[in-house]
């Protein structure tokens, strides 16, 4: 297995498209051939993998129901408001 | 009585514009807040910058196509509401990292990225709580924090982010490859401080 990698700083940007699935059948497929043989390669794909698994499932919240309340409260008062006027200009 | 929303190309009832609300908009609360949150790193100007969105969805809901990508939608006119009401506000970036976000918006693809990634390990992200990567992520200018949550948490194509962004597929791959490098050599640092392995 390589231990270094001479074209890193590509196979870094390669790394992101696969993983955002943004790369072509060709793309992966020279890749995949290539990864098992080259340690960076691996390490980076390993590390790019988990970075973007752990953002997606440890930096998500949820909503508090009292913004959901407020903005159902402003839209119903936003209809009653539409459906006063309009009959007036109409 | 038949009262209408304000018209464009189309015209919808009060009750399906509110109909259409319910069903396209209202499943991405959750997204927009987390957008909002990140965006803003202030509860209160999150709560606001939702409210915001939403009142300006409803009141261009004539401009929306339903069974397109509401989502997408709704994070255009979030940004655009953060970057006119909100954005004087936020924290500032660095001048170091100010000249990296102007890097990468001027297309300048070639700068050399950082090359001490090989201290941080996957095993090392992994043990990380999500609020020492959430404070990662919070530290990074907003233009490289924008786009880190489009793409990593809320998974838009490179073609949707260019359009939420509007700016050109090309500074879409460039500049999540720049926050990227970034938010590694953060998480490298933050790492070496707390003795991970």
């Amino acid at each position: 297995m390589k231990m270094n990698c001479e074209h890193h700083q590509d196979c870094m940007q390669l790394i992101q498209k696969i993983l955002d699935g943004e790369a072509s059948v060709a793309e992966k497929e020279a890749f995949y051939a290539n990864k098992d043989l080259c340690m960076p390669c691996q390490k980076g794909y390993e590390l790019e993998l988990s970075l973007k698994e752990n953002l997606k499932s440890k930096c998500q919240l949820s909503c508090p129901d009292q913004i959901i309340h407020k903005i159902r409260s402003k839209l119903f008062l936003l209809l009653i408001l539409i459906s006063i006027l309009i009959p007036l200009f109409c | 009585m038949n009262m209408e929303v304000e018209v464009k190309d189309k015209i919808y009832s009060l009750g399906n514009a509110g109909r259409i609300f319910e069903k396209e908009f209202m499943p991405h609360m959750d997204a927009m807040y987390n957008f909002a949150l990140k965006l803003t790193a202030d509860e209160d100007d999150a709560q606001d910058l939702v409210q915001d969105t939403c009142l300006k969805a409803y009141r261009f809901i004539n401009s929306f196509e339903p069974g397109t990508y509401a989502k997408a939608w709704l994070f255009r006119i979030l940004k655009n509401n953060f970057i006119n009401d909100y954005r004087k506000k936020s924290r500032g970036p660095s001048k170091v990292e100010f000249e990296w976000v102007e890097q990468s918006i001027s297309g300048e693809d070639e700068a050399a990225e950082p090359a001490y990634f090989a201290d941080l390990q996957a095993e090392t992200v992994n043990d990380m709580l999500g609020d020492e990567i959430t404070a990662a992520l919070q530290s990074l200018p907003v233009d490289f924090r924008m786009i880190i949550i489009l793409c990593d948490l809320e998974e838009f194509s490179y073609e949707e982010m260019a359009k939420i962004l509007d700016i050109p597929i090309g500074t879409v791959r460039s500049r999540l490859h720049r926050a990227r490098a970034l938010l590694k050599t953060k998480l490298v640092n933050y790492a070496k401080s707390k003795g991970y392995n």
